[in-house]
């Protein structure tokens, strides 16, 4: 356990040291990552959905604000979305107007999660973000993990019906765009997923604030068994798709994600808990302080005792 | 000798004023009436696009039954009811809007008041020095 600790404040120390490298390489990283999941999921612009195109933008993004990623992949989501279908572009901006105009005005920090959504979706580990957001936000950021979903949902289902959408080349405008917006709105599946992570946030969050020993630890084995609770309920109640399994091992995953974020944000000593109770003219006071789990690291330095010995040059 | 306290007031000052601290004096340049009345006028924009991009969608969707019914259609009272539903929906954006930018504005004020008490605490501590 000490050489954990260690390896955290080692961590510490060096990201600490190193932020103003980090900083672009974390951004020109998740820029790039992104990038390259939307061109190999959609990729139907085959003019951007080139390695060095990719690169460049993602240099980019590395010297630029966070929300410049999140800016740059709806623009290459468009992009391919466009080259698929008029309509389908259509349906992709005005959601991610909604989104930009009414609700990321109030929580600009949150944009990332509507990035990070999609692709942890992609990965097959969404069910770890609402954990640790429950942990780590506030309950409104619930809005930014359901838009996330949505927003992976929607480019989903363009995804897996795009043969479809072509298909309907020939008929109407008002035809193509009446099947995407009706798939879009049947989807049981987003509904129900949607529903659940905002559950699980609020029920983490809630229980992470409890003036209770460990409650970090209760809020995360709770927030995964909401989550398993209310994502199988929503499936029988509304007849979705989601996949038990996928629930269940997901949730045991996103547990472990969250006691890792609670070893790294939130390590207390409990067994030393002070309880101490004052009062000034006003008030009683009764504080409760838990000790931090700190290890300092040790100063190694080495002494030479002995006189080094001279090297004789050869002559 | 290097004063430690003034030093930790300042890095203190400096990381405010490099982060929240730019966003709380731009918000705090403004009267409090300025602002909301800027934040609300903002928000009725925002969502008037919005309102008017759906209801785009909403015809598109359904255009052969708009061109099929739109001379039978008695077009003023449409018109009426999708004034009140506009009304609606601003009025109560708005109103979320004015709650959350009061709340933000009164938490900015706060901030600079501690961030001006500790100008003046490092102005007392110079002028000890001297």
């Amino acid at each position: 356990m000490t050489q954990i600790l260690l390896l955290k404040e080692t961590i510490k120390t060096f990201i600490g040291r190193y932020e103003v490298y980090l900083k672009p390489l974390g951004k020109f990283l998740l820029a790039l990552i992104a990038l390259l999941m939307i061109n190999s999921s959609t990729g139907y612009m085959t003019k951007i959905d080139t390695f060095s195109i990719v690169l460049i933008v993602a240099l980019m993004c590395s010297f630029m604000p966070v929300n410049f990623i999140i800016v740059c992949a709806a623009g290459f989501i468009l992009l391919h979305c466009y080259a698929l279908s008029m309509e389908c572009a259509l349906v992709v901006l005005v959601l991610f107007m909604i989104l930009a105009l009414l609700y990321f005005r109030f929580a600009p920090k949150d944009t990332l999660i509507v990035l990070l959504m999609p692709m942890l979706f992609a990965m097959k580990l969404p069910y770890i973000m609402p954990i640790c957001v429950g942990l780590l936000l506030t309950p409104a950021s619930a809005i930014s993990i359901a838009c996330g979903t949505v927003v992976y949902y929607v480019l989903h289902y363009i995804t897996e019906n795009a043969e479809a959408i072509s298909a309907l080349e020939a008929e109407s405008m008002s035809g193509r765009f009446r099947y995407i917006v009706d798939g879009l709105l049947d989807n049981k599946t987003m509904v129900v997923i949607a529903a659940t992570f905002i559950i699980t946030v609020i029920v983490v969050h809630v229980i992470r604030r409890l003036p209770i020993d460990h409650c970090w630890t209760i809020a995360i084995v709770l927030g995964a068994i909401v989550q398993i609770v209310v994502a199988l309920l929503g499936n029988l109640m509304l007849d979705a798709s989601v996949s038990i399994l996928g629930v269940v091992l997901g949730s045991v995953v996103g547990a472990l994600a969250g006691m890792l974020v609670e070893f790294l944000a939130f390590h207390v000593d409990y067994t030393r808990t002070e309880t101490v109770q004052f009062e000034d003219d006003e008030y009683y006071y009764y504080v409760k302080a838990v000790p931090k789990v700190v290890v300092s690291q040790t100063d190694k330095t080495v002494k030479k005792i002995n006189a080094q010995k001279k090297k004789k040059k050869r002559k | 000798m290097i004063n430690e306290e003034k030093v930790i007031l300042m890095t203190h000052m400096q990381a405010y004023e490099d982060h929240a601290g730019k966003k709380d004096i731009a918000v705090a340049n403004y009267f409090r009436s300025d602002y909301l009345g800027y934040q609300v006028l903002k928000a009725i924009l925002a969502m008037t696009i919005v309102l008017a991009m759906l209801f785009g969608c909403y015809v598109l969707y359904d255009i052969e039954f708009f061109m099929k019914n739109i001379y039978q259609m008695d077009l003023l009272e449409y018109i009426k009811g999708l004034a009140k539903d506009y009304v609606t929906i601003v009025v109560a954006y708005a109103v979320l809007t004015y709650v959350v930018y009061t709340i933000r504005y009164a938490k900015a004020k706060k901030h600079l008041k501690k961030y001006y008490g500790d100008l003046k605490k490092l102005s007392a501590m110079y002028s000890k020095e001297d």
